[in-house]
């Protein structure tokens, strides 16, 4: 495809990625010869749609602490668990089991009771996770303080003890925050507001009262007296990514085109069915028409839309209701 | 798939099944105390016997895979609005951006009618050229392919930035 509207620097041709700064929790990038529109959906499906897995299931068979079972379980399923080869794990929807098992959750322990006079506290780290998990290293506590404790779940005092069996999942964060593999996402894009995207505010003079981005130095400012550009579209776009410990920031971005990919896939997918449009769903659903654009809908007027005008009864005759669709011409011509 | 009448077989067998007040258990009450005192499965989100409740959803899904795309009425073969069920705006600019680019398409649009349907339309207009089902195709095609584009742009440069600062620690 031809990509010729975006040459906008003539340096080069196609999208284009610079790095700024990297480590094992943040990548800064910067994305240009996009549009802004695939520039935010990688922004969107990074932060919602990359799968890991949490903590989804808690049983409790002992809970003697001052805090109430969901309130525990609440913050169990904020741990981050090690989410690196998430591949390996189904989603426990489209898995062939009854409810779980190992092929789409990991199972993690915790069992803790306080027999001394000071208060005890039970930390991530004291989660046990089972050995039957597609690799020894998905749902494993992230432990990144220095005495390796990890998150604190909750304190105990003498003779309180606590008993739980947790059932990890792998899920998106569109469903519940708790599957976020950042922590937070950097969007950035014009720090000289040159096209004027942003309305600031100001008391005398927003040049002089706004802080400048630290992007704005990798941008021309504006000239004195530069006329605005109506055609002007943005095309450098800054990235900050931070992760939230359970996949590395450049796994993120990758599994994050990947994910965007799933969805287009599907969507070619389903329209590539020759009889996409008229499967063997024969629920209840509104009479559409061909996705050819065939007949059935729009034309003469006297025809209803189920059966072939009117010669043939939809319900009996030739034809049974079931075995073609009632609906328009089923597979005629198709695309 | 026959099978809205009941046939008699059935409707006989039915009715020596048909339970009596007498069979019912005497009170639902007893049970769910009793699985309280051994040990409580909670739902993480706070909803109580998760698993009954999976069950029941399990048996809604067991029918065939909803439509995803449809075409919504009054479309012709050059102007068409397509409605996709569970995508929103991460799918629906770039792809309208997408098409749009596409040089026989007249016009395209997205839209998504109500914040709480989980309902995109997307409207395409094509020239005499194409139809707006095969700019549909194209544009989903595209789409990908940028997506490779940018992947493999992003993890070349990732490994360029890998290896010049494993660079900076030898020296």
């Amino acid at each position: 495809m031809e990509y010729d509207t975006m040459m906008m620097d003539n340096e080069s041709l196609g999208p284009s990625v610079k790095i700024s700064e990297a480590d094992n929790m943040h990548v800064n990038f910067e994305l240009t010869n996009v549009d802004i529109s695939f520039a935010n959906s990688l922004r969107r499906v990074i932060q919602a749609e990359v799968p890991t897995i949490a903590i989804d299931l808690v049983e409790f068979a002992v809970n003697s602490s001052v805090l109430a079972d969901e309130f525990i379980a609440h913050r169990l399923g904020l741990i981050p668990l090690d989410s690196r080869q998430i591949d390996d794990l189904n989603y426990s929807r489209d898995c062939d089991c009854d409810q779980y098992c190992e092929r789409c959750s990991v199972t993690l322990t915790l069992h803790a009771k306080c027999t001394s006079d000071e208060v005890m506290k039970v930390y991530a780290r004291d989660l046990i996770v089972s050995h039957d998990r597609p690799n020894n290293q998905i749902g494993n506590p992230v432990i990144m303080d220095p005495d390796g404790l990890g998150p604190l779940i909750c304190k105990l005092r003498k003779d309180q003890e606590l008993q739980i069996n947790c059932i990890a999942k792998k899920g998106i964060a569109k469903e519940h925050a708790k599957w976020a593999p950042t922590a937070a996402v950097g969007f950035e894009y014009d720090p000289h507001n040159k096209l004027r995207h942003l309305d600031l505010w100001y008391e005398i003079d927003a040049e002089k009262e706004w802080p400048k981005s630290q992007y704005a130095a990798w941008e021309e400012p504006p000239q004195e007296g530069e006329v605005f550009d109506y055609d002007a579209v943005p095309s450098r776009f800054y990235f900050e990514v931070e992760s939230a410990g359970n996949i590395e920031p450049d796994t993120i971005i990758q599994e994050g085109i990947k994910e965007l990919q799933r969805k287009l896939a599907g969507l070619i997918h389903g329209l590539g069915e020759t009889d996409g449009m008229n499967g063997d769903y024969d629920g209840p659903r509104s009479p559409d028409q061909n996705m050819d654009g065939g007949s059935g809908w729009q034309d003469q007027g006297f025809t209803t839309p189920y059966g072939n005008a009117g010669n043939q009864s939809s319900w009996g005759g030739s034809a049974t209701a079931y075995g073609t669709t009632p609906y328009g011409n089923s597979g005629q011509g198709g695309w | 798939m026959p099978g809205r009448t009941i046939n008699e077989a059935t409707r006989l067998e039915a009715k020596t099944e048909d339970v009596a007040m007498a069979d019912a258990p005497t009170s639902a009450q007893s049970h769910a105390e009793e699985s309280h005192d051994t040990a409580e499965t909670m739902r993480e989100d706070g909803e109580e016997n998760g698993s009954k409740q999976g069950e029941e959803e399990e048996d809604e899904e067991e029918q065939p895979p909803a439509q995803r795309i449809r075409v919504l009425p009054g479309s012709t073969t050059t102007a068409a609005s397509y409605e996709f069920l569970e995508e929103g705006h991460t799918l629906g600019n770039a792809l309208r951006y997408i098409i749009m680019k596409n040089p026989d398409v007249e016009f395209c649009a997205y839209a998504i009618p109500h914040p709480s349907e989980p309902k995109m339309n997307v409207r395409i207009q094509t020239y005499d050229t194409t139809t707006a089902i095969d700019a549909l195709k194209k544009g989903l095609q595209d789409l990908e392919d940028l997506c490779d584009v940018v992947a493999e742009e992003f993890w070349t440069k990732r490994n360029e930035f890998a290896a010049s600062k494993a660079d900076m620690m030898s020296e």
